[in-house]
Protein backbone atom coordinates (compact mmCIF):
# COMPACT_ATOMS: atom_id res chain seq x y z
CA UNK A 1 0.00 0.00 0.00
CA UNK A 2 1.42 3.67 -0.56
CA UNK A 3 2.63 5.35 2.15
CA UNK A 4 0.47 8.49 1.25
CA UNK A 5 -3.00 6.85 0.85
CA UNK A 6 -1.58 4.74 4.57
CA UNK A 7 -1.48 8.02 6.12
CA UNK A 8 -4.69 8.87 4.51
CA UNK A 9 -6.49 5.68 5.63
CA UNK A 10 -4.67 5.99 9.24
CA UNK A 11 -6.28 9.76 9.62
CA UNK A 12 -10.13 8.80 8.61
CA UNK A 13 -10.05 5.78 10.85
CA UNK A 14 -9.14 8.63 13.98
CA UNK A 15 -11.69 10.66 12.51
CA UNK A 16 -13.78 7.90 12.75
CA UNK A 17 -12.87 7.12 15.85
CA UNK A 18 -13.51 10.38 17.90
CA UNK A 19 -16.56 11.28 15.87
CA UNK A 20 -18.27 8.15 17.99
CA UNK A 21 -16.34 9.31 20.86
CA UNK A 22 -18.33 12.47 20.46
CA UNK A 23 -21.33 10.55 19.49
CA UNK A 24 -21.28 8.73 22.65
CA UNK A 25 -20.36 12.31 24.35
CA UNK A 26 -23.51 13.84 23.24
CA UNK A 27 -25.81 11.04 23.50
CA UNK A 28 -24.49 10.98 27.35
CA UNK A 29 -25.09 14.87 27.32
CA UNK A 30 -28.87 14.63 26.18
CA UNK A 31 -29.48 11.78 28.41
CA UNK A 32 -27.84 13.98 31.12
CA UNK A 33 -29.77 16.89 30.56
CA UNK A 34 -32.80 15.39 30.23
CA UNK A 35 -32.63 13.60 33.30
CA UNK A 36 -31.41 16.52 34.70
CA UNK A 37 -35.24 18.36 33.01
CA UNK A 38 -37.18 15.74 34.76
CA UNK A 39 -35.36 16.14 38.10
CA UNK A 40 -36.16 19.96 37.94
CA UNK A 41 -39.77 18.78 37.00
CA UNK A 42 -39.82 15.86 39.73
CA UNK A 43 -38.48 18.73 42.60
CA UNK A 44 -41.64 20.98 41.82
CA UNK A 45 -44.03 18.48 41.90
CA UNK A 46 -42.60 17.04 45.42
CA UNK A 47 -42.54 20.70 46.34
CA UNK A 48 -46.50 20.62 45.49
CA UNK A 49 -46.68 17.33 47.22
CA UNK A 50 -45.30 18.51 50.58
CA UNK A 51 -47.64 21.58 50.20
CA UNK A 52 -50.71 18.92 50.41
CA UNK A 53 -49.43 16.84 52.77
CA UNK A 54 -49.15 20.32 54.82
CA UNK A 55 -52.61 21.18 53.58
CA UNK A 56 -53.80 17.49 54.66
CA UNK A 57 -52.37 18.22 58.09
CA UNK A 58 -54.24 21.51 58.66
CA UNK A 59 -57.78 19.79 57.43
CA UNK A 60 -57.15 17.30 60.25
CA UNK A 61 -55.66 18.74 63.30
CA UNK A 62 -57.49 22.84 62.43
CA UNK A 63 -60.73 21.78 61.02
CA UNK A 64 -59.97 23.40 57.98
CA UNK A 65 -62.15 22.93 55.17
CA UNK A 66 -60.44 25.01 52.64
CA UNK A 67 -57.49 23.17 52.84
CA UNK A 68 -59.23 20.23 51.43
CA UNK A 69 -59.88 22.51 48.59
CA UNK A 70 -56.18 23.56 48.37
CA UNK A 71 -55.05 19.39 47.90
CA UNK A 72 -57.62 19.29 45.45
CA UNK A 73 -56.87 22.32 43.29
CA UNK A 74 -52.60 21.11 44.07
CA UNK A 75 -53.64 18.04 42.42
CA UNK A 76 -55.18 18.92 39.67
CA UNK A 77 -51.97 21.26 38.65
CA UNK A 78 -49.59 18.81 39.60
CA UNK A 79 -51.88 16.23 37.21
CA UNK A 80 -52.06 18.77 35.00
CA UNK A 81 -47.89 19.11 34.69
CA UNK A 82 -47.57 15.03 35.09
CA UNK A 83 -49.65 15.16 31.87
CA UNK A 84 -48.35 17.40 29.52
CA UNK A 85 -44.62 16.40 30.55
CA UNK A 86 -45.15 12.95 29.93
CA UNK A 87 -43.79 13.09 26.87
CA UNK A 88 -40.37 14.25 28.16
CA UNK A 89 -40.92 12.28 31.46
CA UNK A 90 -41.69 8.29 30.02
CA UNK A 91 -38.35 8.19 28.27
CA UNK A 92 -36.42 9.01 31.16
CA UNK A 93 -38.02 7.08 34.04
CA UNK A 94 -39.39 4.33 31.84
CA UNK A 95 -43.80 3.97 31.62
CA UNK A 96 -43.94 1.77 35.03
CA UNK A 97 -42.12 4.55 37.14
CA UNK A 98 -44.59 7.22 35.34
CA UNK A 99 -48.15 4.94 35.88
CA UNK A 100 -46.83 4.49 39.57
CA UNK A 101 -46.65 8.27 40.30
CA UNK A 102 -49.54 8.95 38.37
CA UNK A 103 -51.56 6.54 39.93
CA UNK A 104 -50.68 7.21 43.48
CA UNK A 105 -51.35 10.29 42.44
CA UNK A 106 -55.07 9.04 41.28
CA UNK A 107 -55.24 7.23 44.39
CA UNK A 108 -54.55 10.26 46.81
CA UNK A 109 -57.15 11.99 44.92
CA UNK A 110 -59.45 9.54 44.97
CA UNK A 111 -59.07 9.21 48.74
CA UNK A 112 -59.11 13.35 49.19
CA UNK A 113 -61.96 13.34 46.84
CA UNK A 114 -63.68 11.28 48.98
CA UNK A 115 -63.25 12.75 51.94
CA UNK A 116 -64.53 15.89 50.81
CA UNK A 117 -67.87 15.08 49.76
CA UNK A 118 -69.45 14.01 53.25
CA UNK A 119 -66.04 16.18 55.20
CA UNK A 120 -65.01 12.95 56.98
CA UNK A 121 -63.00 13.85 59.59
CA UNK A 122 -62.69 10.13 61.21
CA UNK A 123 -59.88 8.22 62.10
CA UNK A 124 -60.17 5.49 59.15
CA UNK A 125 -60.20 8.38 56.87
CA UNK A 126 -57.33 10.37 57.68
CA UNK A 127 -55.10 7.33 57.95
CA UNK A 128 -56.33 6.03 54.34
CA UNK A 129 -55.46 9.94 53.16
CA UNK A 130 -51.94 9.57 54.90
CA UNK A 131 -51.20 6.47 53.84
CA UNK A 132 -52.19 7.61 50.34
CA UNK A 133 -50.25 10.73 50.58
CA UNK A 134 -47.21 9.23 52.14
CA UNK A 135 -46.73 6.51 49.44
CA UNK A 136 -47.32 9.18 46.52
CA UNK A 137 -44.18 11.32 48.18
CA UNK A 138 -42.15 7.88 48.88
CA UNK A 139 -42.41 7.10 45.26
CA UNK A 140 -41.71 10.64 44.41
CA UNK A 141 -38.83 10.20 46.04
CA UNK A 142 -37.97 6.88 45.25
CA UNK A 143 -37.74 7.48 41.34
CA UNK A 144 -35.86 10.91 42.44
CA UNK A 145 -33.41 8.83 44.08
CA UNK A 146 -33.00 6.74 40.62
CA UNK A 147 -32.75 9.18 38.58
CA UNK A 148 -29.80 10.95 40.94
CA UNK A 149 -28.06 8.11 41.02
CA UNK A 150 -28.43 7.35 37.53
CA UNK A 151 -27.52 10.62 36.29
CA UNK A 152 -24.23 9.99 38.48
CA UNK A 153 -23.77 7.01 36.76
CA UNK A 154 -24.30 8.41 33.12
CA UNK A 155 -21.42 10.79 34.42
CA UNK A 156 -18.87 8.28 35.75
CA UNK A 157 -19.60 6.26 32.48
CA UNK A 158 -19.02 8.72 30.12
CA UNK A 159 -15.87 9.77 31.96
CA UNK A 160 -14.91 6.24 31.61
CA UNK A 161 -15.60 5.90 28.33
CA UNK A 162 -13.59 9.06 27.37
CA UNK A 163 -10.88 8.32 29.29
CA UNK A 164 -10.37 5.01 27.43
CA UNK A 165 -11.57 5.93 23.69
CA UNK A 166 -8.77 8.96 24.07
CA UNK A 167 -6.46 5.90 25.47
CA UNK A 168 -7.20 4.09 22.67
CA UNK A 169 -7.03 6.53 20.14
CA UNK A 170 -3.71 7.69 21.37
CA UNK A 171 -2.58 3.97 21.16
CA UNK A 172 -3.74 3.29 17.42
CA UNK A 173 -1.73 6.45 16.88
CA UNK A 174 1.23 5.51 18.50
CA UNK A 175 1.12 2.29 16.48
CA UNK A 176 -0.38 3.85 13.21
CA UNK A 177 2.61 6.13 13.32
CA UNK A 178 5.16 3.66 14.03
CA UNK A 179 4.07 1.43 11.28
CA UNK A 180 4.60 4.89 8.99
CA UNK A 181 7.63 6.11 10.39
CA UNK A 182 9.17 1.96 10.08
CA UNK A 183 7.73 2.20 6.11
CA UNK A 184 9.45 5.64 5.47
CA UNK A 185 12.43 4.97 7.57
CA UNK A 186 13.33 1.53 6.79
CA UNK A 187 13.91 2.36 2.66
CA UNK A 188 15.76 5.59 3.75
CA UNK A 189 18.11 3.34 5.88
CA UNK A 190 18.74 0.80 3.17
CA UNK A 191 19.20 3.76 1.05
CA UNK A 192 21.99 5.54 2.97
CA UNK A 193 23.81 2.18 3.33
CA UNK A 194 23.30 1.49 -0.44
CA UNK A 195 24.60 5.26 -0.69
CA UNK A 196 27.53 4.92 1.59
CA UNK A 197 29.07 1.57 -0.18
CA UNK A 198 28.34 3.26 -3.37
CA UNK A 199 31.24 5.76 -2.70
CA UNK A 200 33.23 3.41 -1.16
CA UNK A 201 33.22 2.28 -4.51
CA UNK A 202 30.80 -1.15 -4.24
CA UNK A 203 28.10 -0.87 -6.70
CA UNK A 204 25.57 -3.14 -4.46
CA UNK A 205 21.71 -3.10 -4.80
CA UNK A 206 18.81 -3.59 -2.86
CA UNK A 207 18.06 -6.70 -3.12
CA UNK A 208 14.89 -6.84 -0.95
CA UNK A 209 11.49 -7.14 -2.23
CA UNK A 210 10.80 -3.65 -4.20
CA UNK A 211 8.31 -2.35 -1.84
CA UNK A 212 4.59 -1.30 -3.15
CA UNK A 213 4.51 2.00 -1.84
CA UNK A 214 6.58 5.38 -2.65
CA UNK A 215 9.88 4.18 -2.12
CA UNK A 216 9.75 1.37 -4.45
CA UNK A 217 10.74 3.68 -7.62
CA UNK A 218 13.09 5.09 -5.80
CA UNK A 219 14.83 2.20 -4.77
CA UNK A 220 14.33 1.28 -8.19
CA UNK A 221 16.00 4.49 -9.69
CA UNK A 222 19.37 4.11 -6.96
CA UNK A 223 19.51 0.37 -7.85
CA UNK A 224 19.79 1.32 -11.79
CA UNK A 225 22.02 4.46 -11.39
CA UNK A 226 24.23 1.96 -9.30
CA UNK A 227 24.23 -0.66 -12.11
CA UNK A 228 25.10 2.29 -14.42
CA UNK A 229 28.09 3.50 -12.31
CA UNK A 230 29.35 -0.07 -12.20
CA UNK A 231 29.51 0.14 -15.99
CA UNK A 232 30.83 3.66 -15.86
CA UNK A 233 33.23 2.37 -13.52
CA UNK A 234 33.55 -0.92 -15.61
CA UNK A 235 34.16 1.43 -19.45
CA UNK A 236 36.74 3.96 -16.87
CA UNK A 237 39.15 1.20 -15.49
CA UNK A 238 38.91 -0.45 -19.37
CA UNK A 239 39.91 2.94 -21.09
CA UNK A 240 42.61 3.38 -18.19
CA UNK A 241 43.51 -0.18 -18.88
CA UNK A 242 44.16 0.86 -22.74
CA UNK A 243 45.80 3.76 -21.77
CA UNK A 244 47.99 1.85 -19.69
CA UNK A 245 49.11 -0.05 -22.75
CA UNK A 246 51.61 2.26 -24.02
CA UNK A 247 53.06 2.10 -20.80
CA UNK A 248 52.81 -1.79 -20.71
CA UNK A 249 54.48 -2.38 -23.85
CA UNK A 250 57.19 0.03 -23.07
CA UNK A 251 57.29 -1.64 -19.97
CA UNK A 252 57.34 -4.49 -20.96
CA UNK A 253 60.22 -3.66 -23.86
CA UNK A 254 62.59 -2.36 -21.71
CA UNK A 255 62.21 -5.35 -18.94
CA UNK A 256 62.88 -8.07 -21.48
CA UNK A 257 65.50 -6.14 -23.30
CA UNK A 258 68.12 -6.61 -20.87
CA UNK A 259 67.99 -9.77 -20.34
CA UNK A 260 67.45 -10.82 -24.12
CA UNK A 261 70.31 -8.32 -25.09
CA UNK A 262 72.53 -9.69 -22.23
CA UNK A 263 72.00 -13.79 -23.69
CA UNK A 264 72.47 -11.69 -27.40
CA UNK A 265 75.96 -10.18 -26.59
CA UNK A 266 77.02 -13.50 -24.86
CA UNK A 267 76.24 -15.64 -27.90
CA UNK A 268 78.01 -13.47 -30.39
CA UNK A 269 81.19 -13.16 -28.11
CA UNK A 270 81.22 -16.82 -27.91
CA UNK A 271 80.23 -17.32 -31.17
CA UNK A 272 82.84 -15.21 -32.16
CA UNK A 273 85.77 -16.15 -29.58
CA UNK A 274 84.77 -19.55 -28.82
CA UNK A 275 88.99 -20.50 -29.62
CA UNK A 276 90.10 -18.53 -27.25
CA UNK A 277 87.86 -18.83 -24.11
CA UNK A 278 88.72 -21.31 -21.53
CA UNK A 279 86.13 -24.28 -20.94
CA UNK A 280 85.53 -22.40 -17.25
CA UNK A 281 84.39 -19.57 -19.59
CA UNK A 282 82.51 -21.53 -21.66
CA UNK A 283 80.54 -22.78 -18.86
CA UNK A 284 80.60 -19.49 -17.19
CA UNK A 285 78.40 -18.01 -20.19
CA UNK A 286 75.93 -20.81 -20.68
CA UNK A 287 75.34 -20.67 -16.68
CA UNK A 288 74.62 -16.60 -17.04
CA UNK A 289 72.67 -17.61 -20.69
CA UNK A 290 70.14 -19.87 -18.02
CA UNK A 291 70.07 -17.26 -15.32
CA UNK A 292 68.88 -14.77 -17.81
CA UNK A 293 66.56 -16.96 -19.10
CA UNK A 294 64.71 -17.12 -15.71
CA UNK A 295 65.16 -13.60 -15.36
CA UNK A 296 62.66 -13.86 -18.45
CA UNK A 297 60.91 -16.13 -17.19
CA UNK A 298 60.45 -14.30 -13.93
CA UNK A 299 58.98 -11.48 -16.19
CA UNK A 300 56.80 -13.29 -18.02
CA UNK A 301 55.25 -15.02 -15.19
CA UNK A 302 54.84 -12.06 -13.75
CA UNK A 303 52.77 -10.17 -16.42
CA UNK A 304 50.49 -13.94 -16.88
CA UNK A 305 49.84 -12.94 -12.97
CA UNK A 306 48.57 -9.49 -14.32
CA UNK A 307 47.21 -10.62 -17.24
CA UNK A 308 45.20 -13.13 -15.71
CA UNK A 309 44.95 -12.77 -11.70
CA UNK A 310 44.45 -15.91 -9.51
CA UNK A 311 41.37 -16.69 -8.61
CA UNK A 312 41.13 -16.17 -5.06
CA UNK A 313 40.62 -19.02 -2.60
CA UNK A 314 39.15 -17.42 0.17
CA UNK A 315 38.85 -18.89 4.08
CA UNK A 316 38.37 -17.39 7.37
CA UNK A 317 41.23 -15.03 8.31
CA UNK A 318 42.18 -13.10 11.43
CA UNK A 319 43.07 -9.59 9.63
CA UNK A 320 45.48 -8.54 12.44
CA UNK A 321 46.87 -12.25 12.55
CA UNK A 322 47.28 -12.08 8.65
CA UNK A 323 49.14 -8.37 9.45
CA UNK A 324 51.61 -9.71 11.71
CA UNK A 325 52.54 -12.52 9.42
CA UNK A 326 53.17 -10.23 6.63
CA UNK A 327 55.24 -8.16 8.78
CA UNK A 328 57.26 -10.94 9.85
CA UNK A 329 58.44 -11.67 6.54
CA UNK A 330 59.64 -7.96 5.88
CA UNK A 331 61.22 -7.84 9.16
CA UNK A 332 64.89 -8.33 8.07
CA UNK A 333 64.66 -5.50 5.42
CA UNK A 334 62.80 -3.08 8.06
CA UNK A 335 65.30 -3.94 10.41
CA UNK A 336 68.52 -3.49 7.84
CA UNK A 337 66.86 -0.33 7.17
CA UNK A 338 66.48 0.99 10.89
CA UNK A 339 62.82 1.48 10.15
CA UNK A 340 60.27 1.36 13.43
CA UNK A 341 56.98 -0.21 12.97
CA UNK A 342 54.26 0.95 15.37
CA UNK A 343 50.93 -1.29 15.64
CA UNK A 344 47.42 0.32 16.53
CA UNK A 345 45.23 -2.97 15.42
CA UNK A 346 41.48 -2.94 16.78
CA UNK A 347 40.30 -5.85 19.17
CA UNK A 348 37.31 -8.11 18.33
CA UNK A 349 37.41 -7.50 14.46
CA UNK A 350 35.39 -10.03 12.92
CA UNK A 351 36.56 -12.68 10.78
CA UNK A 352 36.92 -11.61 7.23
CA UNK A 353 36.49 -14.12 4.22
CA UNK A 354 39.81 -13.49 1.75
CA UNK A 355 42.26 -15.62 0.42
CA UNK A 356 45.22 -15.09 2.91
CA UNK A 357 48.40 -15.57 0.79
CA UNK A 358 46.81 -13.22 -1.81
CA UNK A 359 45.74 -10.62 0.66
CA UNK A 360 49.64 -11.35 2.64
CA UNK A 361 50.93 -10.81 -0.52
CA UNK A 362 49.24 -7.10 -0.96
CA UNK A 363 50.43 -6.18 2.54
CA UNK A 364 54.30 -7.54 1.63
CA UNK A 365 54.09 -5.00 -1.62
CA UNK A 366 52.79 -2.44 0.61
CA UNK A 367 55.37 -2.83 3.23
CA UNK A 368 58.05 -3.63 1.11
CA UNK A 369 57.41 -0.27 -0.48
CA UNK A 370 56.95 1.67 2.26
CA UNK A 371 60.30 0.89 3.55
CA UNK A 372 62.15 1.14 -0.25
CA UNK A 373 60.54 5.10 0.36
CA UNK A 374 62.19 5.97 3.77
CA UNK A 375 65.12 6.96 4.68
CA UNK A 376 67.00 5.29 7.43
CA UNK A 377 64.64 5.75 11.01
CA UNK A 378 61.95 6.22 9.10
CA UNK A 379 58.41 4.86 10.61
CA UNK A 380 55.76 2.53 9.25
CA UNK A 381 52.62 2.09 10.75
CA UNK A 382 49.64 -0.29 10.69
CA UNK A 383 46.77 0.06 12.00
CA UNK A 384 43.36 -1.87 11.59
CA UNK A 385 39.82 -1.03 12.31
CA UNK A 386 36.08 -1.69 11.45
CA UNK A 387 34.14 0.83 9.60
CA UNK A 388 31.55 2.18 11.43
CA UNK A 389 29.22 0.85 9.49
CA UNK A 390 30.49 -2.80 10.30
CA UNK A 391 30.43 -3.29 6.54
CA UNK A 392 34.41 -3.26 6.05
CA UNK A 393 37.85 -3.50 7.77
CA UNK A 394 40.24 -0.71 6.80
CA UNK A 395 43.72 -1.61 7.23
CA UNK A 396 45.89 1.45 6.88
CA UNK A 397 49.70 1.58 6.15
CA UNK A 398 51.68 4.60 6.52
CA UNK A 399 54.97 5.85 6.02
CA UNK A 400 56.92 8.76 6.60
CA UNK A 401 58.72 8.29 3.25
CA UNK A 402 59.78 10.84 0.71
CA UNK A 403 55.55 10.48 -0.64
CA UNK A 404 54.85 10.20 -4.08
CA UNK A 405 54.40 13.36 -6.20
CA UNK A 406 50.70 14.30 -6.68
CA UNK A 407 50.92 13.99 -11.05
CA UNK A 408 51.92 10.62 -10.34
CA UNK A 409 49.05 10.04 -7.80
CA UNK A 410 46.74 8.77 -10.65
CA UNK A 411 49.09 6.08 -12.77
CA UNK A 412 50.41 4.09 -9.50
CA UNK A 413 48.16 0.98 -9.74
CA UNK A 414 48.70 0.91 -13.62
CA UNK A 415 51.14 -2.08 -14.79
CA UNK A 416 54.76 -1.58 -15.17
CA UNK A 417 54.38 2.63 -13.85
CA UNK A 418 57.31 2.35 -11.15
CA UNK A 419 58.79 5.68 -9.62
CA UNK A 420 61.77 3.62 -7.71
CA UNK A 421 64.90 4.35 -8.70
CA UNK A 422 65.90 0.88 -8.38
CA UNK A 423 64.54 -2.50 -9.14
CA UNK A 424 60.92 -3.10 -9.51
CA UNK A 425 58.90 -4.42 -12.55
CA UNK A 426 56.37 -1.87 -11.65
CA UNK A 427 53.94 -4.61 -11.59
CA UNK A 428 53.57 -4.58 -7.32
CA UNK A 429 50.94 -2.32 -7.22
CA UNK A 430 48.98 -2.58 -9.65
CA UNK A 431 49.03 -6.48 -8.96
CA UNK A 432 47.61 -5.48 -5.18
CA UNK A 433 44.88 -3.64 -6.95
CA UNK A 434 43.61 -6.48 -9.11
CA UNK A 435 44.18 -8.83 -6.00
CA UNK A 436 41.88 -6.38 -3.21
CA UNK A 437 38.95 -5.69 -6.27
CA UNK A 438 39.13 -8.96 -6.77
CA UNK A 439 38.32 -9.65 -2.95
CA UNK A 440 34.98 -7.24 -3.36
CA UNK A 441 37.46 -4.33 -1.56
CA UNK A 442 39.23 -1.39 -2.81
CA UNK A 443 42.51 0.36 -1.98
CA UNK A 444 43.43 3.97 -2.22
CA UNK A 445 46.40 6.32 -1.48
CA UNK A 446 47.34 8.86 -0.38
CA UNK A 447 50.59 11.24 -0.67
CA UNK A 448 52.05 14.37 0.34
CA UNK A 449 55.90 14.86 -1.05
CA UNK A 450 58.27 14.93 1.89
CA UNK A 451 56.25 13.43 4.64
CA UNK A 452 54.51 10.45 3.45
CA UNK A 453 52.16 7.71 2.07
CA UNK A 454 49.36 6.30 3.36
CA UNK A 455 47.73 3.03 1.74
CA UNK A 456 44.27 2.19 2.81
CA UNK A 457 42.71 -1.04 2.05
CA UNK A 458 39.13 -1.59 2.79
CA UNK A 459 37.95 -5.16 2.60
CA UNK A 460 34.06 -6.17 2.96
CA UNK A 461 33.17 -8.31 6.07
CA UNK A 462 29.96 -10.09 5.01
CA UNK A 463 31.71 -12.43 2.65
CA UNK A 464 31.53 -14.77 5.13
CA UNK A 465 27.59 -14.62 5.12
CA UNK A 466 27.97 -15.16 1.40
CA UNK A 467 30.57 -18.34 1.40
CA UNK A 468 32.12 -16.94 -1.36
CA UNK A 469 33.73 -13.77 -3.62
CA UNK B 1 99.52 3.03 -27.52
CA UNK B 2 95.91 1.40 -27.87
CA UNK B 3 93.12 3.51 -27.78
CA UNK B 4 91.14 3.63 -24.21
CA UNK B 5 87.83 2.44 -24.32
CA UNK B 6 85.09 3.07 -21.42
CA UNK B 7 81.66 1.20 -21.47
CA UNK B 8 78.90 2.02 -18.82
CA UNK B 9 76.09 -0.13 -18.73
CA UNK B 10 74.39 -1.22 -15.70
CA UNK B 11 73.63 -4.80 -16.68
CA UNK B 12 77.24 -6.51 -15.54
CA UNK B 13 76.92 -8.94 -18.27
CA UNK B 14 77.37 -5.93 -21.05
CA UNK B 15 80.31 -4.72 -19.73
CA UNK B 16 81.62 -8.10 -19.68
CA UNK B 17 81.04 -9.02 -22.75
CA UNK B 18 82.30 -5.86 -24.43
CA UNK B 19 85.12 -6.27 -22.83
CA UNK B 20 86.21 -9.53 -23.98
CA UNK B 21 85.62 -8.54 -27.50
CA UNK B 22 87.01 -4.96 -27.28
CA UNK B 23 90.08 -6.29 -25.74
CA UNK B 24 90.59 -8.67 -28.48
CA UNK B 25 90.98 -6.19 -31.11
CA UNK B 26 93.75 -4.61 -28.73
CA UNK B 27 91.86 -1.96 -26.64
CA UNK B 28 92.34 -1.30 -23.31
CA UNK B 29 88.80 -1.48 -21.98
CA UNK B 30 87.13 -0.57 -18.21
CA UNK B 31 84.02 -1.42 -17.51
CA UNK B 32 81.25 0.78 -14.72
CA UNK B 33 77.81 -0.25 -13.47
CA UNK B 34 76.96 3.34 -13.07
CA UNK B 35 77.73 6.93 -14.37
CA UNK B 36 79.05 8.44 -10.90
CA UNK B 37 82.09 6.84 -10.93
CA UNK B 38 82.96 7.01 -14.70
CA UNK B 39 82.63 10.33 -14.44
CA UNK B 40 85.00 10.15 -11.71
CA UNK B 41 87.78 8.41 -13.59
CA UNK B 42 87.37 10.63 -16.72
CA UNK B 43 88.86 13.12 -14.57
CA UNK B 44 91.70 11.20 -13.73
CA UNK B 45 92.16 9.70 -17.22
CA UNK B 46 91.08 10.04 -20.84
CA UNK B 47 89.09 8.12 -22.65
CA UNK B 48 88.77 7.48 -26.71
CA UNK B 49 85.21 6.22 -26.68
CA UNK B 50 82.85 6.13 -24.11
CA UNK B 51 79.93 3.60 -24.49
CA UNK B 52 76.80 4.08 -21.93
CA UNK B 53 73.78 2.97 -21.66
CA UNK B 54 70.78 5.45 -21.86
CA UNK B 55 68.76 4.63 -19.19
CA UNK B 56 70.57 4.04 -15.80
CA UNK B 57 69.47 4.56 -12.17
CA UNK B 58 71.35 8.16 -10.97
CA UNK B 59 73.22 9.83 -13.81
CA UNK B 60 71.63 9.00 -17.24
CA UNK B 61 73.20 8.21 -20.73
CA UNK B 62 72.83 11.82 -21.91
CA UNK B 63 73.75 13.23 -19.06
CA UNK B 64 76.90 11.34 -19.47
CA UNK B 65 76.69 12.44 -23.19
CA UNK B 66 76.68 16.08 -21.52
CA UNK B 67 79.10 15.47 -19.34
CA UNK B 68 81.67 14.36 -21.22
CA UNK B 69 81.31 16.77 -24.27
CA UNK B 70 81.74 19.42 -21.97
CA UNK B 71 84.53 18.44 -19.96
CA UNK B 72 86.66 16.40 -23.01
CA UNK B 73 85.21 17.17 -26.25
CA UNK B 74 86.92 15.25 -28.14
CA UNK B 75 86.33 11.89 -26.56
CA UNK B 76 83.30 10.37 -28.97
CA UNK B 77 80.56 8.87 -26.88
CA UNK B 78 78.44 5.57 -28.70
CA UNK B 79 74.84 5.16 -26.91
CA UNK B 80 73.03 2.05 -26.57
CA UNK B 81 69.85 2.14 -25.54
CA UNK B 82 67.00 -0.83 -24.40
CA UNK B 83 64.00 0.76 -25.96
CA UNK B 84 64.72 3.13 -28.81
CA UNK B 85 62.58 6.69 -28.19
CA UNK B 86 62.76 9.40 -30.61
CA UNK B 87 62.78 12.21 -28.25
CA UNK B 88 65.47 10.58 -26.80
CA UNK B 89 67.51 10.04 -30.03
CA UNK B 90 66.95 13.62 -31.26
CA UNK B 91 68.59 14.90 -28.06
CA UNK B 92 71.32 12.36 -28.70
CA UNK B 93 72.25 13.54 -31.55
CA UNK B 94 71.44 17.27 -30.66
CA UNK B 95 74.58 16.78 -28.10
CA UNK B 96 76.67 15.03 -30.45
CA UNK B 97 76.10 11.72 -30.01
CA UNK B 98 78.88 9.56 -32.18
CA UNK B 99 76.58 6.59 -32.66
CA UNK B 100 73.28 5.04 -31.07
CA UNK B 101 72.69 1.78 -30.66
CA UNK B 102 69.01 -0.25 -29.59
CA UNK B 103 69.85 -2.93 -27.75
CA UNK B 104 70.44 -6.26 -28.72
CA UNK B 105 73.53 -5.03 -29.25
CA UNK B 106 75.48 -6.39 -32.69
CA UNK B 107 79.03 -6.47 -31.18
CA UNK B 108 80.24 -6.43 -34.63
CA UNK B 109 78.90 -3.28 -35.50
CA UNK B 110 79.81 -1.84 -32.32
CA UNK B 111 83.16 -2.58 -33.04
CA UNK B 112 82.95 -1.00 -35.98
CA UNK B 113 81.33 1.91 -34.99
CA UNK B 114 84.47 2.32 -32.47
CA UNK B 115 86.60 1.95 -34.93
CA UNK B 116 85.15 4.37 -37.40
CA UNK B 117 85.01 6.61 -34.10
CA UNK B 118 88.91 5.96 -33.79
CA UNK B 119 89.70 6.59 -36.94
CA UNK B 120 87.92 10.50 -37.36
CA UNK B 121 90.12 11.04 -34.02
CA UNK B 122 92.97 9.97 -35.79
Amino acid sequence: MKIERKIILSNTVYLLLILIIGGFAVQALNSVSNKQRFLEIADDLNASFLTMRLSEKNYFLFNDDVALNDIQNNIAQAGDVMDSVRGDIVPVIGEQSYDDLRNGLNDYAAAINQASINHARDQQTADKIREKGRSLEETSNRIIQLERSSVSDIITRSKWLLFSSFFAVLVAALIASRSVTRKILGPIKQIERLARSISAGNFKKIETPMPKDEFGPVIDAINSMSEELEEREEELIQSRKLASIGVLVAGVAHELNNPVNNISMIAQTYDDMYQKLTEEQRIEFMRKVDQESERIKGIVTNLLDFARPKEPKPRETDINALVGKALVLVKNTLTVSSIETRFDLAEGLPQIFIDDNQVQQVFVNLFLNAAQAMAPGGRLFVSTRLQPDESMVDIIIRDTGKGIQPEYLPNIFDPFFSTKEEGGTGLGLSVSYGIIKNHGGNIKVESRPGIGTTFTIQLPVNNLEKGKI
Amino acid sequence: MSSRIMVIDDEKIVGDMAKISLEEEGYEVETFLNADPALKRLQETGFDVVVTDLKMKGIDGLEVLRTVKQNHPDTKVIMITAFADLDVAIEAIKGDVFDFFPKPVRIKELKASISKALSKED
